[in-house]
């Protein structure tokens, strides 16, 4: 087994490059470049004679621009190595800083509303296989689906206007995280401060996620309900309870372990129309605009946490696998 | 259960209550739009980091509000030399850093010093002082600038640069990442005290001001990117202030209630927007063809539609409410008659029938680039599209990122686009209409006129405004007969303010926060 872990993890390493290899090509090649932006964030200063001409140049040699590609590159990959994400063209502050303040936000969102997508919805598949083809089933099915179907930001700006606006209902804050003087606040105070501005946002990036879950739990549990080890259970006289959460929901539930494989990468990438509406500073925000600016440190930085992230939770689900069906193993047996 | 259920609902409710914060009603709660990029006068780029620094730097002279003369601030005087060339300051001596520190002429040269390193990242800025020869310290307190040739703007340009503190960026320490950067402190009336990233910047009245402290204590500015959220957050009070959108100004605030909390402010900012034609194809270089264009386009129709009428259609760039702006030109009318006459004189006539103009062979057909999600952009494209459409031009709308824009707008190779840019009052028509900037410069449409050459190489030297306003009078009248772009409007401003404040005064470029009071004993709760 460790043998085996050790192994996928050196495996990462030439999969990651790759991966970098192609992220920085493809930046690169996008039309557009970080210093010709920033000289001419306006008309009036649309590069001009020699002298501006030789200004910018001055600019691509302080970004280390003027070196051929692969030099930029084995440069880059150089400081990856120490862990040193540089500092972003736009604003001068080390990278994995920027990081550091975007990621426990989106960190935070997105762990509730996965959370509670998996709460509500595979019970709800459940149920839903348990009585299939009944008006319960197609009902829940109809309405997850106009969820699914509703786009977020009209939804996000109806919440907004008719819950949390000046003109209807003002029940709820609009922007951030807590109010500005929460500070202030006693702990549990805080708490229902901060509890209050996220239930827009959350709810926002959950109610589109239940109908795709739901529905693939209750694939999953129809197709293991009707087993012959489902019928024994029931005929050595078990409860229902036991028979469906005890017997059924166990081995359904190793597809949607396939599923979770995309969680963790999904933990950390944002929402860019949720964040945008709510003001929130998250993961999704910085990567737009690190892309709009062509602030290639910052780019590379999320697409190299990303991949990585991604290779870990497929290893990780490959090694719950063995842990939740001993059929499955990764020892030789040769 | 149910009753448990309906506690549980009305304990929520009370907590959500108790979980209110109350705020200071002398602090200002503004908006950004996003984050500045950095709070440094050299490095910063952005319109969000200028709003912010201007509170905490400053420079040594300002402009007056009601007549936009060089008024004194840091320098207490000038002086010019007699062939416009060299330019002495003389400092205020009462003038400390935030820090305690004297502010002197050192810190003056050596803001300059920075803009003109190449090591520093202020490619931007050091555009503009390119054609200063040197700058030199007098005594502590005098500092004298010198220019390789006359230019009208210098005087504005070496005024308006914000001075920061040598003692504390000279360290050693690296300019472009120094932490004071996003820590500033500068001189001026508000001093920096916080910046959360993505969610506020806070500024606190800096008590030992040089001059009159402001009335209002604190500056708040919350980043809110979305205009509707801006909106809502204003009514319900948690904002004092917003720039609004013209649908809200015109249809969304005339309830009592909002007029009970809000006045409205509405004034026109040195913008300007435009459709640019490339001159370099063939169907733009003709400049019949350009009259025919601006006499297709309904200008006053897109005032209307898409701005509901918040703006007013000018004729060149100068800045419509600025003193050289020559208001007896009257934007050519719509006119699509006139148009189709000017178009078949041309020569582009529709000669094989199948509904789209031409001539010696080549369609009129053309790409319109536009900024992809500017809605502005793309009703401006539209419009266009079935306007030209009936009269056999067919124009294609091309929606790109903004980075790829510039780089096809650089390299010169589009047909037509619509942007605009927003510049001083006064600004120097150079770069944007001399032959010479052809190539490289910001003249992208490719327009030659030898007349109008010289009229911008003589204006770039003539200290005379009257001289001045007659040169560029003759440049406006030059450029309503070619059409080199159509032009379209200047927008207003449309700015809402709380009630709370007092003594407020409407200038022609906007209000001056420095002056407000507010009104006593007002209490507000804030999310």
């Amino acid at each position: 087994m460790l043998s085996y872990v050790i192994k996928r993890m050196l495996l990462m390493i030439p999969t990651l490059i790759g991966i970098t290899i192609i992220t920085f090509v493809i930046i690169r090649l996008a039309p557009g470049d970080p210093i010709a932006l920033k000289a001419q964030s306006s008309m009036d200063a649309l590069g001009s004679d020699q002298a501006q001409v030789a200004i910018v140049e001055e600019t691509r040699k302080l970004y280390g621009l003027d070196k051929p590609l692969y030099v930029q590159y084995a440069k880059w990959i150089g400081q990856i190595a120490t862990l040193d994400f540089g500092t972003s063209y736009r604003d001068h502050r080390p990278v994995i800083d920027k990081i550091g303040d975007a990621l426990p936000i989106t960190l935070t969102l997105n762990i509730i509303s996965i959370l509670l997508i998996y709460i509500i919805s595979v019970p709800i598949g459940a149920l839903c296989a348990l009585r299939p083809r009944t008006f319960f089933d197609r009902i829940s099915a109809l309405g997850l689906f106009v969820l699914y179907s509703l786009p977020s930001f009209w939804v996000a700006m109806m919440l907004i206007i008719y819950l949390a606006g000046g003109d209807y209902l003002n029940l709820f804050p609009i922007v951030g995280f807590e109010s500005d003087n929460a500070s202030v606040l006693p702990w549990y105070d805080w708490i229902g401060n901060v509890a209050w501005h996220l239930v827009l946002p959350v709810a926002c990036l959950t109610y589109g996620g239940f109908a795709f879950l739901s529905r693939f739990s209750r694939a999953s549990v129809l197709e293991v309900i009707r087993k012959d080890y489902i019928r024994t259970a029931r005929a050595k006289g078990l409860s229902e309870w036991k028979v469906v959460v005890r017997h059924a929901m166990r081995n359904a539930l190793i597809p949607l372990m396939t599923i979770s494989s995309t969680l963790l990468p999904a933990l950390l990438g944002g929402s860019v129309i949720i964040e945008q509406i709510f003001s929130i500073p998250g993961m999704g925000r910085l990567g737009f605009e690190s892309v709009l600016t062509r602030d290639y440190p910052v780019i590379m930085a999320i697409a190299f946490i990303s991949a990585f992230l991604t290779l870990l939770s497929i290893l990780i689900t490959d090694i719950l696998y063995a842990v939740v069906d001993p059929r499955i193993t990764f020892e030789d047996k040769g | 259960m149910r009753l448990r259920s309906i506690t549980i609902a009305l304990v929520c409710m009370v907590a959500a209550c108790s979980v209110r914060v109350e705020r200071n009603p002398d602090v200002m709660v503004s908006t950004l739009n996003a984050d500045p990029t950095i709070l440094n006068p050299v490095l910063q780029t952005d319109a969000n980091a200028y709003s912010v620094t201007a509170y905490i730097y400053e420079s040594l002279l300002e402009r007056d509000n009601t007549t936009l003369e060089e008024m004194p601030r840091l320098a207490e005087r000038w002086e010019i030399s007699d062939d416009g060339l060299t330019f002495t300051f003389h400092l205020r001596k009462d003038v400390k850093w935030q820090d305690g520190k004297p502010f002197t002429a050192d810190d003056v040269i050596y803001t300059f010093n920075q803009i003109m390193n190449p090591k520093i990242d202020s490619a931007r800025l050091r555009n503009y002082y390119k054609d200063v020869e040197k700058a030199e310290k007098i005594d502590d307190y005098t500092v004298r600038f010198t220019f390789k040739y006359p230019y009208f703007r210098a005087l504005q340009m070496i005024g308006g640069m914000s001075i920061i503190p040598k003692h504390l960026y000279d360290t050693g320490a690296d300019f472009n990442t120094n932490p004071l950067n996003r820590t500033p402190i500068g001189t001026g009336p508000y001093r920096f005290k916080e910046w959360v990233a993505g969610n506020r910047i806070i500024l606190e009245r800096n008590e030992d001001y040089w001059r009159e402290k402001p009335r209002i204590t604190g500056i708040v500015y919350k980043i809110i990117a979305d205009s509707t959220v801006l909106f809502q957050l204003l009514k319900k009070g948690a904002i004092d202030t917003a720039t609004i959108q013209p649908i809200q100004w015109v249809r969304q605030t005339e309830s009592e209630h909002f007029n009970k909390l809000f006045r409205k402010y509405k004034y026109y900012p040195p913008n300007r927007y435009f459709i640019a034609w490339n001159h370099r194809r063939p169907y733009f270089s003709d400049k019949r063809v350009r009259k025919a264009l601006t006499m297709l386009i309904n200008r006053e129709a897109m005032l209307d539609k898409l701005f509901f009428g918040q703006g007013v259609v000018v004729t060149s760039t100068v800045y419509r409410f600025g003193p050289n702006y020559d208001p007896n030109i009257k934007p050519l009318p719509y006119d699509p008659v006139a148009a189709v006459k000017l178009l078949d004189e041309a020569g582009w006539k529709d000669s094989d029938g199948d509904g789209v103009r031409d001539k010696d062979g080549v369609k009129f057909e053309f790409d319109y680039l536009m900024r992809a999600g500017s809605k502005q952009g793309k009703s401006i494209g539209l419009i266009m599209k079935q306007d030209l459409g009936r009269v056999g031009i067919d124009v294609n709308i091309r929606q790109l990122e903004g980075a790829t824009m510039f780089k096809l707008l650089n390299e010169r190779n589009y047909d037509s686009m619509s942007f605009g840019w927003v510049g001083p009052p006064e600004d120097d028509p150079y770069q944007v209409w001399h032959s010479t900037q052809m190539e490289k410069g910001s003249n992208v449409i490719g327009f030659q006129n030898k007349r109008i050459d010289e009229i911008v190489e003589q204006v770039r030297r003539e200290f005379d405004p009257e001289k001045r306003k007659k040169l560029l009078y003759e440049f406006q009248e030059i450029l309503h007969e070619e059409q080199p772009y159509t032009f379209l409007y200047t927008l207003a401003d449309l700015v809402v303010l709380s009630q709370r404040f007092i003594d407020v005064k409407e200038y022609p470029l906007g209000l001056d926060m420095m002056e407000w009071g507010v009104k006593p004993g007002v209490k507000i709760l804030e999310w």
